[in-house]
């Protein structure tokens, strides 16, 4: 085939538009078919997040099944404060209906740990009319207790003035109201 | 310490009461069986008019509103969300901030990991007298015009009808321009998927009328999450009372629908 | 760490770390080096014809090695193709396919018709499968009449011409994604397209000055002096306009002093303080300035001229490299909280490490030396009707 002057020209040009061809046939079939639904971005995605794994429930959720506990929690100053946070989420102790794993129950030393975390006083940023913060060990030597003691000794966990309002009681202490 | 006889008697049999409890309510495990793990739908609702109907997409509002003066840096939130989506260890998707104040007005800020293991001592590199000091929770703040969005090449970060922004780790490049253009940090590179990652208020929850995790925990309400097309909520409440609102820079011309109530001039 | 610094957690990380600067370095050498194409085939500026050839191949050839610091960086690189098929519309980033393969494609065929007579001759030389090559390179075309010759000189210049715009997006688009992160003070301003094309152009403009009195040196071949001559005359524009924007940019905002200064003071003044104040501005601007004057101005000896151009093009290269290192890096080492800085420590077997950036720098050159094999450098003959 003899080239004339302008056929290499013309070869580029039916090169390039064999490739923008290709591109947009390519651009076709390679987008999501979700996409530009609502915007441009999948619209499948939406729905994928909405279905994401929820790991923690509620307190209402961990009551049903541990009414002991809830009668005591619900009483308490502690209400307020999720199960999930001291025990661990929902999803690590049910799974598909049943119990899969034990979740951890604080021992001791830990206990004194996560009380500290939000009633240590040290930490002057606490509010006082939102919670009650002291500094230990003072405040174990002013209730004459032994400065090992962990906080558990003489608060209820799940309602830390259970036993504190009961041997107020017995032992004939007034409420300064 | 010794005890009145009658005490302990009361004590012994409350003791006793307790260990029959549980092994009653133990045998009836084997008789009865117990409703071991609800689903979602079976456990209340905390966000109201949610459950029972279609999601509307283009008709939802929601807003978050953090409480300052409510924060007792105790961390819950941070853990339940790290909990919630497994995000890995040294990249956060909320955190709490903490500000301390001396005489002279200088600012000293931390925020030791993120806030996760709550607040347990004060800070030993400090040595002023304090004249002030408080917490703040920071989180995506849900734009109305997100730069993030705005920057992200692929279409994998978006504004949804419903008014969040959510991220499609399908979609995910991992170039990162997102994280650069937000000017609240709140965005990160997952280094296990490789691809952007920021919170959301727990969009998945929020769908099925619950609140969203780092919400659902806070024990003292400093965190307040609620739908604006409800007129009882307290977050609508709030925002059409006389309630002193603020947004985080708001010089970005980004329109937070994250609102702080009792925010600080010191906060960036 | 004293106890007033302070960066938010999601901020201690440095994301765009080495291969995002060397992206910008990469793609401003493209620039440079088209620019003295353009001059010479657009203007006309006759002096540059020894290395009007030269100056399109070295574009080609850096060209074509740029996106890989971007696929070494993306955390998803298989997914790159989603930046073409689904591009965002409001993202400066999502032009980067398109603009690259425009760019690429407009320079291969300039070089591909430039070299159109050279390679015919070889065609009809060869055997073997560099004949097939070269009848692929020519378009199996060996018609070189004159009106073919002319309808070339034609469709080069026009290619050349749109091929300047073509090269300010390339490289521009790169510096409008940093100037328009309103997030980044350091980075958030509308001279940042400005600042990194004139900073291309010199970087450019440099690699070409040294890579010809090198190349001629290790080939033992004399170096046209009126055209390096030339070259510096350009280049000393080029960085006076790059010096001056540059530091307009930060006198101009260490003047206004607005909400967000103080950070960015406080970064040039601080963890930047040796590689911007001493290093970028001082030894290698600067010095590079007093002697482009030099150099310029007065009449001096062929060696001593081709010396000092040669160390100007160093000094002006690791110039630009640091300005990229400075904005890059440094403006994420200052925090979003205004109240600090983090750090970055540069790895050495990181996907973003400095070995990748030491193998991607050397890949051009020699992807330039394979296509030194296949299109010749040197016009030795001035037949060529370009």
């Amino acid at each position: 085939m003899k080239s004339t002057y302008n056929s290499h020209i013309k070869r580029i040009v039916l090169g390039l538009v064999v490739f923008a061809v290709l591109g947009f046939v390519g651009k076709i079939v390679l987008t999501p078919k979700s996409f530009g639904k609502y915007g441009p971005y999948r619209a499948d995605a939406i729905d994928e997040e909405a279905n994401r794994e929820i790991r923690h429930m509620t307190n209402a959720s961990c009551l049903t099944c541990h009414p002991h506990e809830a009668n005591i929690h619900l009483t308490g100053l502690h209400k307020t404060i999720s199960c999930e946070f001291c025990h661990g989420p929902y999803a690590d102790h049910i799974k598909d209906g049943k119990v899969y794993g034990k979740l951890p129950v604080k021992k001791k030393e830990e206990i004194k740990v996560m009380c500290l975390r939000c009633h240590n006083k040290a930490i002057q940023a606490r509010p006082g009319e939102v919670i009650k913060t002291i500094v230990m060990p003072a405040h174990l030597e002013e209730q004459k207790v032994k400065v090992s003691h962990t906080c558990d000794q003489c608060h209820q966990v799940h309602a830390p003035l259970k036993y504190i309002n009961r041997a107020k009681k017995i032992v004939g202490i007034k409420e300064k109201n | 310490m010794g005890k009145p006889d009658a005490e302990l008697d009361k004590e012994r049999r409350a003791f006793i009461k307790k260990v029959l409890n549980g092994a009653i309510a133990g045998s009836l495990l084997l008789v009865i069986p117990m409703p071991i793990g609800a689903a979602t739908e079976e456990i209340p609702e905390q966000i109201p008019g949610i459950r029972g109907k279609k999601w509307d997409m283009s008709h939802q509002r929601f807003a978050f509103i953090v409480d300052i003066t409510r924060c007792i840096g105790c961390g819950s939130c941070c853990v339940a969300d790290r909990r919630e989506f497994n995000v890995p260890d040294g990249y956060y998707r909320t955190w709490v901030e903490r500000y301390l104040k001396d005489f002279e007005s200088e600012v000293y800020v931390d925020s030791p990991h993120g806030g996760f293991d709550g607040y347990q001592s004060p800070r030993t590199d400090v040595e002023v007298e304090v004249r002030d000091t408080f917490f703040v929770p920071k989180l995506c703040n849900m734009c109305k015009e997100p730069p993030c969005v705005q920057v992200c090449p692929v279409g994998a970060t978006f504004k949804t009808p419903d008014g969040f922004i959510l991220v499609d780790p399908k979609r995910c490049v991992g170039c990162a321009y997102c994280i650069q253009a937000c000017p609240y940090s709140a965005r990160y590179l997952d280094p296990v998927t490789r691809t952007a990652e920021k919170c959301t208020w727990c969009y998945h929850r929020v769908r099925k009328g619950l609140l969203p995790a780092c919400v659902n925990v806070c024990p003292t309400g400093a965190r307040k999450f609620g739908d604006l097309n409800d007129k009882n909520s307290e977050v609508y409440k709030l925002l059409h009372e006389h309630e002193v609102l603020t947004v985080l820079k708001k010089d970005m011309g980004t329109y937070p629908a994250l609102y702080y109530k009792g925010l600080r001039r010191e906060v960036v | 760490m004293d106890a007033l610094n302070f960066v938010f957690p999601n901020d201690l990380h440095v994301h765009w770390s080495m291969m995002i600067v060397l992206y910008p370095y990469l793609t401003g050498l493209v620039d440079g080096s088209f620019i003295v194409a353009a001059l010479y085939y657009v203007f006309g500026v006759k002096s540059l014809k020894p290395i009007s050839r030269f100056s399109l191949v070295f574009a080609l050839a850096f060209l074509s090695c740029a996106m890989f610091p971007l696929l070494m960086h993306l955390g998803r690189p298989e997914r790159n193709h989603n930046m073409m098929i689904t591009p965002s519309p409001t993202s400066a980033m999502s032009g980067a396919g398109f603009i690259f393969t425009v760019a690429i494609v407009l320079i291969g065929l300039i070089v591909l018709l430039v070299y159109r007579p050279t390679l015919v001759k070889l065609r009809l030389k060869t055997k073997g499968i560099m004949n097939i090559l070269y009848r692929v390179l020519t378009m199996d075309s060996t018609n070189l009449s004159p009106e073919s010759l002319e309808l070339d000189r034609k469709i080069i210049k026009f290619l050349v011409a749109i091929g300047i715009p073509v090269a300010t997006v390339l490289h521009g688009y790169v510096g409008f994604l940093f100037g328009g992160v309103k997030a980044n003070p350091s980075w958030s301003t509308p001279l940042m397209p400005v600042i990194f094309l004139f900073s291309a152009c010199v970087s450019g403009i440099s690699a070409l000055v040294l890579a010809y009195i090198v190349i001629k040196k290790l080939s033992n071949q004399p170096v046209d002096l009126g055209c390096v001559r030339t070259c510096i005359n350009i280049l000393a524009g080029f960085f006076i306009l790059a010096f001056s924007f540059e530091m307009l940019e930060v006198f101009s905002h260490s003047y206004l002093r607005t909400w967000y200064h103080h950070a960015v003071e406080g970064l040039l003044n601080g963890p930047l303080f040796y590689s911007f104040w001493v290093w970028q501005v001082g030894i290698c601007s600067l010095l590079p300035l007093l002697l482009l004057g030099w150099l310029c101005l007065f009449k001096l000896k062929a060696s001593m001229f081709k010396f000092f151009a040669a160390a100007v093009s160093i000094m002006l290269l690791l110039q630009v490299l640091l300005m990229r290192w400075n904005v890059v890096i440094g403006g994420q080492l200052m925090s979003k909280s205004t109240r600090g800085y983090t750090q970055f420590h540069p790895e050495w077997f990181d996907k973003e490490g400095i070995i990748t950036v030491i193998v991607l720098m050397s890949l051009p050159f020699i992807v330039l030396f394979i296509m030194s094999k296949i299109f010749p450098l040197w016009l030795e003959e001035e037949k060529a009707p370009s």
